[in-house]
């Protein structure tokens, strides 16, 4: 029963990452691929692994994220008892369920709430260790029938992550898709007890802060908010984050307010600011139609309030464009 | 009906925009095919069907237009021979028949051609449309998509130019509203283009140039300009000197190695005690628009602190304006802005900047950093 719900509530949809090309047609709806139908057939089968069912949802991607640096550490023999498995998992999730409780007499987040409000810069996520690494997800166009490689795994030292791969743009023969070319890193969405879904409230912080290494190549940095209450698998927020290359740590800032809203992958003409009062994922892509190896490795990422900056939205909305908006 | 003679465009500019492959009218000036079948049917008296014909497919199925792009005797495929290829077509056929195949055609020969990234080239290819024909004249033809291949098509040419990084011009859109009218979606795909590109055109902060350099030495250079951002850095070539007994077979290029290190570091790596190693790390990629480059780092651990030492700045220094100053700017003592992340234990990994706090943290860690060019290494892409 676990099993089956952990599935059906870990379903990512995923689009293609193309570069945000603009809206040649509102009609268009891009073919997206769902996770969770295609991971549906393989844990169904084996029912039995206690390990693998915490990474079912992960999909297909799981196997492709190397284990250790150069030496393979011998993992322990999974328990193969159903029952224990279920009885660990219903165990675990009344224990988040007490947590929450608990947490919200100290205050919001399970932090006492002078120090939330004093916070004016957040560690969100940051890469110390193997479970860190657990809360992301790391797509390809391998999804669509194409050739990129993408993996992830712990840099040196334990200190940083390292996304690293091939991209390569050879389009699949499969006569719907002509172009391909894309991979991509996407935060799980933060799951309470008995799976459900929350999201990040950032809305005291206005600037996204990134400390990365990357190669050269410019990336693709998108918001996706929550979709609790309205349905918005399609939507998200994106900005560009160029890396420089080189053996220096980049930190790379980006105000919330520079980030474009899209839909099914195409910039929308009506464009709002991106809310942060209810943030569900992040993720990075890379599709810049230039093949060949790619590495970016990342430190930390945090949030801050720039007290510099008090751009609210940086784009306008265009009369040509959009003449309801300006009746 | 309404609803099913717009659904109906809807799909067709979905599908071929998404595949970009290109619809085919129904061919013209290809006798053959369906109405040629057709006849022979009736005219055969036999009772059993024939079966198909096995296709005998070539390597590759040759589109109608394409002896038009076959390679000069001299085998110059340059802008010149494309405009060539793109004026025949239009010499050939005054009404132009089956102008959207060959535009679909055209775009994919671009890139063999070189002219992928060249905006006069495009505004000839738009400019092989008919012109006047497809513009809706009527409210009802505005309703419903008119001529939706055609918009397809121009989409398709103007979708290309985008993903090449092409800003179209006044000229582009004086073509765009010839043919297809001002409410047309190529027509809206230019204003999101003029949109969106102005917007996005100076948004990288570290910029490359577009033209980069022929000549590997000249990127490498460049590379390391790019990465090293100590501007008083020095770059230094050493280059082998062409062999005077050159084999007919030889590589032009000759072997070099290019480096790059600022006063800084100079004088951290002289103040370096010989007795702790130095590290030669690489090679690590970077990347330059579609161009691959290798290069190496030297570096050598940070000092423990309690080894390091500390310079001594003799007071008279200090007259007429303080050599080192400590100031925080302007922030009230009650601002943090520092992320709570433990950082590595300095001393056995490369030493990182602490925080947020100082505003351009010199690189703590001594580096010269070099460039090996052999030829296995430098991978080129075009």
């Amino acid at each position: 029963m676990a099993l089956v719900h952990k599935l059906l509530n870990g379903s990512y949809i995923l689009r293609k990452g193309l570069k945000p090309s603009v809206a040649a047609c509102p009609f268009l709806s891009t073919r997206s691929a769902d996770y969770c139908s295609s991971s549906l057939q393989k844990p169904v089968a084996t029912p039995g692994k206690a390990s693998t069912q915490r990474t079912a949802a992960g999909g297909l991607q799981e196997d492709q994220r190397e284990v250790a640096l150069d030496i393979p550490s011998p993992e322990e023999k999974p328990e193969v008892s159903f029952d224990k498995a279920i009885k660990d998992e219903i165990k675990e999730h009344f224990r988040r369920l007490k947590d929450e409780i608990v947490n919200h007499w100290i205050g919001p987040e399970g932090r006492p709430l002078q120090e939330i409000i004093l916070e004016q810069a957040r560690v969100v996520w940051q890469f110390r260790g193997k479970e860190d690494l657990d809360k992301w997800i790391v797509t390809s166009d391998k999804t669509i029938g194409g050739k990129s490689e993408v993996f992830l795994k712990m840099g040196k030292n334990n200190q940083s992550a390292l996304l690293y791969g091939t991209l390569s743009s050879a389009a699949p023969q499969d006569g719907e898709n002509s172009q391909s070319g894309y991979c991509a890193m996407i935060s799980r969405i933060p799951r309470g007890a008995f799976e459900r879904k929350k999201s990040y409230d950032w809305s005291q912080f206005n600037t996204l802060y990134l400390r990365v290494r990357g190669d050269g190549r410019p990336w693709m940095v998108n918001i996706r908010e929550d979709t609790d209450i309205i349905q918005k698998t399609n939507q998200m927020y994106s900005y560009f984050m160029f890396t420089r290359g080189g053996p220096y740590w980049q930190e790379v800032k980006i105000p919330f307010s520079k980030f474009f809203f899209s839909n099914q992958g195409r910039i929308r003409d009506a464009q709002f600011q991106l809310l942060l009062d209810k943030i569900s994922s992040i993720g990075f892509t890379l599709a810049d139609k230039v093949d060949g190896p790619f590495f970016l490795e990342i430190d930390f990422i945090g949030v801050f309030a720039d007290p510099a900056h008090t751009e609210e939205f940086a784009y306008e909305n265009s009369p040509v464009l959009n003449p309801r908006l300006f009746k | 009906m309404l609803a099913r003679g717009l659904s109906r465009g809807w799909r067709g500019i979905c599908g071929a925009a998404l595949t970009g492959a290109p619809f085919s009218q129904v061919p013209s000036q290809v006798p053959r095919g369906l109405h040629c079948s057709v006849a022979t049917h009736s005219s055969d008296s036999s009772l059993v069907p024939r079966p198909p014909e096995p296709l005998r497919q070539p390597a590759k199925p040759l589109s109608p237009h394409e002896e038009l792009f076959r390679p000069a005797p001299d085998g110059a495929r340059d802008k010149a021979s494309f405009v060539r290829a793109v004026q025949n077509f239009g010499q050939h056929n005054v009404h132009k028949r089956g102008h959207v195949d060959f535009i679909y055609l055209a775009l994919r020969k671009m890139r063999d051609y070189g002219v992928e990234k060249d905006l006069a080239v495009y505004n000839l290819l738009l400019d092989v449309f008919p012109k006047e024909v497809f513009r809706p004249r009527n409210v009802f033809q505005k309703i419903f998509v008119h001529y939706p291949r055609q918009q397809e098509c121009g989409l398709a040419v103007l979708e290309q130019m985008e993903n090449h990084g092409v800003m179209p011009n006044k000229e582009t859109e004086f073509l765009l509203v010839q043919i297809f009218g001002r409410k047309s979606y190529p027509m809206l795909k230019f204003v999101r283009m003029k949109l969106w590109f102005s917007r996005f055109k100076n948004i990288n902060p570290f910029p490359v140039p577009r033209d980069l350099p022929k000549d590997p030495v000249d990127l490498a250079v460049l590379g390391l300009r790019h990465i090293e951002p100590d501007l008083s850095a020095r770059v230094t070539v050493y280059q082998t000197a062409s062999s005077k007994d050159s084999t007919g077979t030889a590589d032009p290029t000759q072997q070099h190695i290019v480096g790059i290190q600022s006063p800084d570091q100079q004088a951290a790596l002289a103040r370096h005690n010989p007795a702790r190693p130095i590290f030669v790390e690489g090679p690590f990629s970077l990347w330059l628009r579609d161009r691959c480059v290798y290069y190496h780092i030297l570096r050598a651990d940070l000092v423990p602190p309690e080894e390091r030492e500390v310079e001594e700045i003799p007071e008279e220094w200090n007259l007429y304006y303080p050599i080192q100053l400590d100031l925080k700017y302007g922030r009230g003592g009650w601002d943090d802005y520092e992320f709570d992340i433990d950082e590595g234990s300095s001393g056995e990994l490369l030493a990182s900047s602490s925080g947020l706090e100082e505003p351009s943290p010199p690189p703590p860690q001594e580096q010269e950093e070099e460039e090996d060019h052999t030829q296995r290494q430098q991978q080129g892409q075009s």
